[in-house]
C-alpha cells in the first residue's frame, strides 16, 4: 500500500516445497507448493473449488498436517512448535464469523488472550479497542451474544477475534461469504483501513475474484493440485494473464474488473459544510450559506458523519440534533473501488455519499458526477487510441 | 387419608427422601457415565449405530426383567435397586448427548482448534456446553422415567416410595391399603414434578443466554 | 421422530413417553443389525436357554416352575395381555386422534392430551396396583392398567401425524373433489401411517414390558416366574423368567419394527 502510514506489524511467510497427499486418494490435493508471502501484505489465494486454496491455508497454522516440505513463519519453522502454542499466535477468521453462540461478544474476543494468561484488566481494554477498531460501539455491543448481532455484525467479531491477541499473521478462509453484497463490501473497505492501520501479513482465501483485486496486494490464483498459474500484484494479472486458464479465470469483463482497482480516494472529494451534534444551529447555517450548500453533513463527537441536514430545517433549530435511527445517510470508506461506489449511489435517494477514511471519519463527499469522470478517465488511461466510428 | 399421612409423615418423609436421593444419585451418575460414553461414541463414528442399537435394545427390555437378572449378581436391597435404575437412566442420556455432540457445527471446532484450543479444552469449552440443552433434555426423560423405575425396584427392597405401593398391595382388603398405594403413588408423582421443577431452573442456570430456546 | 429424542419434553408424561419412544422410535430406516442381527441375537440366547433347561439338574420346585407346558402358558397369557391391551389401545387412541384433529375438535386435543398423559404421570407400578384395589384382582384390571398407560404414544402421534401432513396436498385433494371422508383416508391417513405406526410400537414396547407386572395382581404372564424367583430364592427360576420377559419384549419390538416396514407407504423415505 502506497500510502502506508504505519509499521509494518507483519512478519514474512515462507512455504517451500509443500505437499499434502491424502491417504487413498491418486493425486495429491497440493502438489509441492513454493510460496513466499512478503511481511504486511494482504494475499489472496483464489482459484476453483477443489484446487487446494483451503487446504493450502490450513497448512499454515496446521489445522492440516503437510505431508512434506517446509513452512516458516517470520523465519520460524512450524512443523516445530506446539501446534496450539501456534495457533495461538496466528490469528484465524472463517466464513460468518463462526462466533461461539454460547458465548458473549467479549467472550469470544477474549478466548485467545485467555488462553494466552493475559489479566482480566488487559482483555478487557483490549476487547474494547478492537471493537472500536471493527466499528462497533463497546458499551452497546460487548455483553451481546452472536444472536442479538446482524451477519455483518457477527462478522465483524470474527474478525475482532482474530486479531484479539494481536498476531502478527492472519489466515481468513472466505471471510465475508456469507453476507449480503452490500454488507459485505462494507467489511472489505474495513479490513483495508484496518490494514492501513495494523499492516498485519494477510492470507485469505476466496473465490470471488472481484474480492481478490480489491483486497489483495497480490493475488495467488491456483489450479488444480495448488499449482500457480500466476502469483502476482493484482494490475499484473489484470493486465497479463499468464495464460488461457488466468484469462478465463479472470472473466470477460477484465477491462471493467479495472474499475475495482481505482479507489474513491482517487477522485477529488467535494467539501460540504459540516456540523457536529450539539453546535449552535445558525452558526452552522451561516457556514452553509456562506458556502452555498443546501445541506450539511452532522458528525458525532469522534467526527464520524452520521446524518444529513437540510439547511431549511435548520433555521428551525437551536442545536443540532442526534440523529434519529432511520437516517439515509449513505458513507463509503475511501478504499471502496469505484464499483463499490457506483452500487451504492445507485441504491441510495440522495446521488451522493460521505467518503469516510480511518475510523470512519469524515473526508468529504462524493456524488455520482464525479464518480463517471474518474471512470471516463481510467479507461482513456487504458484504451489510449480511442477509435473514432466515422 | 390425611389421618394415615399424619400418622406415618416421619416414616412418609424418609422414604420421599431415599426415593428423592435415589434417583438424583444414580442420574448424576447416569450422566457422568452417559457423556463419557457419548464423548468415546462421537470420535469413534464407527460405534454410533452400536451405541444406537444398544441403547433401543437396553429400553426394551422391561424394568423387572433386569431387576431379576441382577438380583443373583447383587443381591436384594439397594445395590440392585441402584445398578438397574442407572443402567436405564444411562440410556436416553447417552442417546441425546450423542445426539447433541453431532449437533456442535463443525465449523465451530474447526474456529476453537484453529484459535489454538486443544482437544480437550475444545470438548469442554465448546462441544459439551453447545450440546447441554440436548444433553439436559435427555437427563430429564431419564429422571422421570428413574422414579418409576426406583418404585418398582422397591419390590426387591430397594429404597423409596415405591414401598407404600407394595404395602398396600400386601394389604388389599386392609384398612389401609388403598391409603398406602395412594400416597405411594402420589408421592411419587409430586417428586416427579418436583425433580422435573429443579431440572428445568438448573438447566436455565446451566445454559448459555446465547443458545437458550 | 428425531424431534421427540432432542426437544426438552413438555411434561413429565411427555418424557415418559419420548423416553419410550427412545427404544422405538429411529429417524433413518432401521439398520441391517436392528432387522436382522436384534432377532437372531435373542434367537441364540433362546436355544441356549432351552438347551440348559432341558439338562440342567433342578430341584422339585424348580421342576414345576420351569415346567415346559407352564412356561408355555405363561408366555401365551403375557402375549395376551401385550396383544388385547395393544388392540384396545388402537380401537380407542386412532379414532380418537383423528376426531381430535377434525375441525370441529380441534381445540379439544391439547386437553385430551393432557388427561392422556396423567395416565403415564403416576408410576405404573402404583397405577396398576390402585386399579385392582378398586377394581379387583385380574386380568381385564391389568388391561385397563395397560391401556391407560399405553394410550398416549398412540393419541400423540396420530394427532401429530395427521396434523405433519402438508396443507397444501389436503387442498389439493379437495380441489379435485374429493370428500372429506376420501380426503381423510386416501391422503392424510397414508400419509401419517410412519408417525402413527412409530407411536403404535412404542404403545406395543410399553405394554409388553409392563405385562410384567400383572402378576402381582394375578393376571398371569412371564412377571410371575421373578415374582416366584424371588419369592422363594430359587435363580434359576429368576433367571429363566428374565430371559424369557426379555426375549418377547425384544421380539414384539422387532416385530412392531417390520409391522412399522411393511406398512410405510411406498414412495414415503
Amino acid at each position: 500500500m502506497p500510502e502506508s502510514t504505519t509499521e509494518t506489524t507483519g512478519v514474512d511467510i515462507e512455504l517451500i516445497d509443500v505437499v499434502k497427499r491424502y491417504p487413498g486418494q491418486k493425486r495429491a490435493a497440493v502438489e509441492s507448493l513454493s510460496l513466499h508471502i512478503p511481511a504486511g501484505e494482504i494475499v489472496m489465494f483464489v482459484g476453483p473449488s477443489g484446487c487446494g486454496k483451503t487446504t493450502s491455508l490450513k497448512m499454515i497454522n496446521r489445522l492440516i498436517e503437510p505431508t512434506s516440505g517446509t513452512i516458516r513463519i517470520g523465519g520460524e519453522e512450524v512443523g516445530r512448535q506446539h501446534d496450539d502454542d501456534l495457533r495461538r499466535r496466528i490469528g484465524y477468521v472463517i466464513q460468518g464469523g463462526s462466533l461461539f453462540p454460547h458465548m458473549t461478544v467479549t467472550q469470544n474476543i477474549a478466548l485467545v488472550p485467555g488462553l494466552l494468561g493475559w489479566d482480566r484488566r488487559r482483555t478487557a481494554e483490549r476487547v474494547d479497542e478492537l471493537l472500536e477498531l471493527v466499528g462497533l460501539d463497546p458499551a452497546r455491543y460487548r455483553n451481546r451474544y452472536p444472536r442479538e448481532l446482524s451477519g455483518g455484525q457477527q462478522q465483524r467479531v470474527g474478525v475482532a477475534r482474530g486479531l484479539a491477541a494481536d498476531p502478527p499473521v492472519i489466515l481468513m478462509d472466505e471471510p465475508f461469504g456469507a453476507v449480503d453484497p452490500i454488507t459485505r463490501q462494507r467489511l472489505q473497505d474495513e479490513l483495508l483501513s484496518i490494514q492501513e492501520e495494523l499492516r498485519k501479513t494477510i492470507v485469505c482465501v476466496t473465490h470471488d475474484f472481484d474480492e481478490a483485486v480489491k483486497l489483495g496486494d497480490r493475488i495467488l490464483i491456483l489450479t488444480e493440485g495448488a499449482k500457480i498459474a500466476q502469483y502476482d500484484v493484482p494490475e499484473a494479472i489484470l493486465a497479463n494473464p499468464a495464460d488461457r486458464f488466468v484469462a478465463d479465470f479472470v472473466g470477460a469483463g477484465a477491462a471493467l474488473k479495472q474499475l475495482t482497482l481505482s479507489r474513491v480516494s482517487e477522485i477529488e472529494l467535494g467539501r460540504r459544510t459540516v456540523g457536529e451534534i450539539g453546535a449552535k444551529a445558525a452558526d452552522v447555517l451561516r457556514a452553509a450559506q456562506a458556502a452555498d450548500d443546501d445541506c450539511i453533513v452532522v458528525l458525532d463527537a469522534k467526527r464520524r458523519p452520521v446524518n444529513w441536514l437540510w439547511t431549511r430545517d435548520l433555521l428551525d433549530l437551536d442545536r443540532i440534533p442526534a440523529p434519529r435511527d432511520d437516517t439515509d445517510l449513505v458513507t463509503i470508506d475511501r478504499r471502496a473501488t469505484l464499483n463499490d461506489a457506483l452500487d451504492l449511489m445507485l441504491v441510495s435517494s440522495h446521488g451522493s455519499a460521505v467518503v469516510t477514511g480511518r475510523r470512519d471519519e469524515y473526508l468529504g463527499v462524493v456524488d455520482f458526477q464525479a464518480v463517471l469522470t474518474r471512470i471516463q478517465e481510467t479507461h482513456d488511461e487504458h484504451n489510449p487510441t480511442p477509435e473514432v466510428v466515422a | 387419608m390425611w389421618d394415615y399421612i399424619t400418622e406415618r409423615h416421619a416414616q412418609l418423609l424418609y422414604q420421599s427422601y431415599q426415593h428423592l436421593s435415589l434417583v438424583i444419585q444414580c442420574v448424576l451418575l447416569a450422566t457422568v457415565l452417559a457423556v463419557a460414553l457419548a464423548v468415546f461414541v462421537h470420535r469413534n463414528p464407527r460405534v454410533v449405530a452400536l451405541a444406537g442399537g444398544v441403547s433401543a435394545i437396553g429400553l426394551t427390555i422391561p424394568s423387572f426383567a433386569l431387576l431379576g437378572l441382577l438380583i443373583p449378581i447383587a443381591g436384594i436391597g439397594t445395590a440392585t435397586s441402584v445398578i438397574a435404575v442407572t443402567f436405564y437412566a444411562t440410556l436416553p442420556i447417552l442417546r441425546n448427548a450423542v445426539v447433541g455432540l453431532a449437533g456442535v457445527d463443525n465449523s465451530l471446532i474447526e474456529s476453537a482448534r484453529g484459535m489454538g484450543m486443544g482437544a480437550i479444552r475444545t470438548l469442554l469449552r465448546i462441544e459439551l456446553p453447545l450440546a447441554w440443552p440436548v444433553i439436559l433434555a435427555g437427563v430429564r426423560v431419564s429422571a422421570q422415567m428413574s422414579m418409576g423405575i426406583a418404585a418398582i425396584a422397591a419390590y426387591v427392597l430397594g429404597p423409596g416410595l415405591g414401598s407404600f405401593i407394595f404395602t398396600g398391595l400386601t394389604q388389599i382388603g386392609g384398612a389401609n391399603a388403598l391409603n398406602s398405594a395412594l400416597v405411594g403413588t402420589l408421592g411419587v408423582v409430586l417428586l416427579a414434578l418436583v425433580l422435573d421443577a429443579l431440572l428445568l431452573l438448573a438447566g436455565r442456570l446451566t445454559t448459555s443466554r446465547g443458545i437458550r430456546a | 421422530m428425531s424431534v421427540l429424542d432432542t426437544k426438552p419434553p413438555a411434561g413429565i408424561a411427555d418424557a415418559k413417553a419420548a423416553a419410550a419412544s427412545l427404544a422405538s422410535s429411529q429417524h433413518r430406516r432401521p439398520s441391517l443389525g436392528l432387522m436382522i442381527g436384534q432377532p437372531l441375537s435373542v434367537v441364540v440366547v433362546l436355544a441356549a436357554w432351552a438347551i440348559w433347561r432341558s439338562q440342567a439338574e433342578l430341584d422339585s420346585i424348580e421342576q414345576r416352575q420351569l415346567d415346559w407346558g407352564l412356561l408355555g402358558r405363561l408366555t401365551v397369557e403375557h402375549l395376551k395381555l401385550t396383544v388385547v391391551a395393544t388392540v384396545i389401545v388402537l380401537a380407542v387412541a386412532v379414532p380418537l386422534g383423528i376426531a381430535l384433529t377434525r375441525p370441529r375438535l380441534r381445540r379439544a386435543a391439547p386437553i385430551v392430551v393432557a388427561v392422556a398423559n396423567a395416565g403415564q404421570a403416576a408410576p405404573v407400578i402404583g397405577l396398576i396396583v390402585l386399579l385392582a384395589i378398586w377394581l379387583g384382582f385380574g386380568f381385564w384390571t391389568a388391561i385397563l392398567a395397560l391401556c391407560l398407560y399405553a394410550i398416549l404414544p398412540v393419541l400423540r402421534n396420530t394427532i401429530v401425524g395427521l396434523q405433519g401432513v402438508d396443507r397444501t396436498l389436503v387442498e389439493a385433494g379437495r380441489g379435485m373433489g374429493m370428500s372429506n371422508r376420501s380426503v381423510l383416508g386416501r391422503i392424510e391417513l397414508p400419509l401419517a401411517v410412519p408417525v402413527i405406526m412409530a407411536g403404535i410400537r412404542t404403545a406395543l414396547v410399553l405394554v409388553v414390558g409392563t405385562a410384567t407386572l400383572a402378576t402381582f395382581i394375578d393376571a398371569g404372564g412371564l412377571g410371575s416366574l421373578i415374582t416366584t424367583g424371588i419369592r422363594l430364592l430359587r435363580y434359576p427360576v429368576l433367571i429363566s423368567g428374565a430371559i424369557l420377559v426379555a426375549a418377547l419384549a425384544l421380539l414384539i419390538d422387532w416385530a412392531g419394527r417390520v409391522l412399522e416396514e411393511i406398512t410405510r407407504p411406498r414412495g414415503l423415505g
